[in-house]
């Protein structure tokens, strides 16, 4: 494991070096978190709940809610897209030839990739958020959260990384990330809590993998209690467990039908 | 006069050779366009969701945002097929990429940012017909409006993305400004022009001026009137112009990087 650990510490460093790119990147939080508040300010006050709660969320439950999950969304890299590059323009074949596993050096540049990106979208959205409707009701609930980030993120690469294993199949694979994102929008609750949802769209969503990686961790933040930090894990390592799985075997049939080009 | 219809052959002469190209590859075209169309269908379920539960954003319901996203969706998906290197402009210009369109005997710009075709654009502009054909809003003559509003929100949005990318001749390298500005000019673009106060609007009509791409053509679209379309004629004619001026005087500063490149 040591030299995964390598890797994911020399992504962390090299995703410091331009760190005006990722300034930059990381700004794009403050748009998104401006927009939300004047959508969600009208609605809680078109429902006559000013200063009351929608579904058990306030307007500052929401507004934090969505901060953190557009944090968990803007902070993973485009691990799909990576791969397809790879594949198409040949460099697959030597990454593919080095003396580690493919999926577990994959997993490990995503994470370098992921936290200072992550780290300066929830500053940068914090700070928005704080100025638009004060700090959270419960800030110890972002540390309560915090296990369940990583989890999201572990389940974000397991079914990014199937995506961009059917480039080795289709070679490009925009289309499907495109899909899987809107699918993480609507099922996740990215744009939207659950909770606003009907009962049975609700139901579902919760079930599906996509409300554990987005859903799960930022409702968490806004309610951290013990019986809900349970359900959340529980349900979020039994898909952990299955995509995993799924992966690997994904993986090794890939390998079977991967065709490298020049290289 | 006969210099523009010189003008006009060369870029269909160019479109259709991008599109040959583009079709090369025909499933990854069709790939494209039908995930595409069916992302946006899957994306505006989030708004039929939202509409279902809270009925309207201050008198603005599920039926105008169908017009609304279908307007944005068609503009963009032409700017996309039919400009698509506006959408990469400031990389073309910071990386020196523009000699090979200055050494050709064609307007640089035209024939820069019409050498690429994005096939995804085809799915969103094809979209955008549809869900207009599902708002309730559809009637004939709102159709050719529909049409001409996409021709000219398509002009204000390649004119903003020439504009902003422009701003590489000064500044070099700004990937992440110029999809910022885009990420903004989208997201503005969609949401009900209503949440916003007046110095919001403002923005909207001038530094993002995402109105002139969403709330104000399907204002247009749902009921002819003079005002909307005069907003849309200066919009479209005022930031093309701006947007020409503002490249022609960046070019004065291109440097070349006199590397050797192949356009393919």
């Amino acid at each position: 494991m040591k030299k995964y650990w390598s890797i994911f510490q020399i992504t962390l460093i090299n995703s410091l070096a331009y760190p005006g790119e990722l300034v930059g990147r990381s700004l794009m939080i403050i748009p998104f978190m401006w927009i939300f508040y004047q959508l969600w300010k009208v609605t809680f006050s078109a429902a006559g709940a000013d200063a009351g709660a929608i579904s058990g969320l306030t307007l500052r439950d929401t507004l934090w809610y969505l901060m953190l999950a557009e944090t968990i969304e803007l902070g993973r890299p485009p691990i799909a897209r990576t791969m397809s590059e790879n594949v198409k323009d040949g460099s697959i074949a030597y990454i593919l030839n080095k003396p580690y596993d493919f999926l577990l050096y994959q997993f490990s540049t995503a994470m370098g990739e992921t936290i200072f990106r992550a780290m300066l979208n929830a500053v940068f959205g914090g700070l928005t958020v704080w100025w638009l409707v004060g700090m959270p009701n419960h800030p110890e609930g972002f540390l309560i959260a915090l296990p369940a980030i990583l989890g999201a993120w572990v389940l974000h690469f397991c079914i990014n990384a199937m995506i961009g294993l059917s480039a080795f199949v289709v070679e490009d694979v925009s289309a499907f990330t495109w899909i899987y994102q809107k699918l993480a929008f609507i099922f996740g609750g990215m744009l939207i809590p659950l909770d606003f949802y009907p009962q049975w769209l609700q139901t579902l969503a919760k079930f599906l993998p996509f409300s554990s990686a987005i859903y799960g961790p930022s409702r968490l933040f806004v309610t951290p209690t013990a019986e809900f930090f349970i359900n959340v894990m529980s349900l979020q390592l039994a898909w952990i467990f299955a995509l995993t799985i799924l992966l690997t075997v994904v993986y090794r049939r890939g390998l079977t039908q991967l065709t490298v080009n020049g290289g | 006069m006969a210099d523009n219809m010189k003008e006009l052959k060369f870029l269909i002469a160019i479109w259709t050779t991008n599109l040959q190209s583009a079709m090369e590859y025909r499933a990854a075209f069709l790939t494209q366009v039908i995930g595409m169309m069916a992302n946006n269908f899957i994306y505006f379920a989030i708004w039929i969701i939202f509409f279902d539960r809270f009925k309207d954003v201050r008198g603005w319901g599920v039926n105008d945002m169908y017009v609304t996203f279908g307007v944005l969706a068609s503009a963009f998906g032409l700017v996309s097929l039919l400009f698509g290197n506006a959408f990469t402009l400031s990389d073309i210009i910071a990386k020196g990429r523009l000699d090979y369109y200055l050494s050709l005997p064609r307007p640089v710009l035209l024939h820069t940012i019409a050498s690429r075709t994005i096939a995804s654009g085809m799915g969103d502009f094809i979209y955008g017909f549809i869900s207009y054909g599902l708002s309730g809003y559809f009637t004939w003559d709102g159709l050719a409006r529909y049409v001409l509003a996409t021709l000219l929100a398509a002009t204000v949005f390649a004119s903003f993305l020439i504009l902003t990318q422009s701003l590489a001749f000064w500044f070099g390298m700004m990937t992440n400004f110029s999809s910022l500005a885009l990420n903004a000019m989208l997201t503005f673009g969609i949401y009900p022009i209503t949440l916003f106060d007046s110095y919001a609007k403002l923005i909207l009509f001038t530094l993002i001026p995402a109105a002139l791409m969403g709330a104000v053509p399907a204002e247009f679209i749902r009921a002819f009137s003079w005002e909307s379309l005069g907003q849309l004629l200066l919009g479209a004619i005022g930031f093309l112009t701006l947007a020409i001026f503002i490249f022609n005087r960046g070019l004065r500063r291109y440097e070349s990087g006199s590397a050797i490149q192949i356009e393919v």
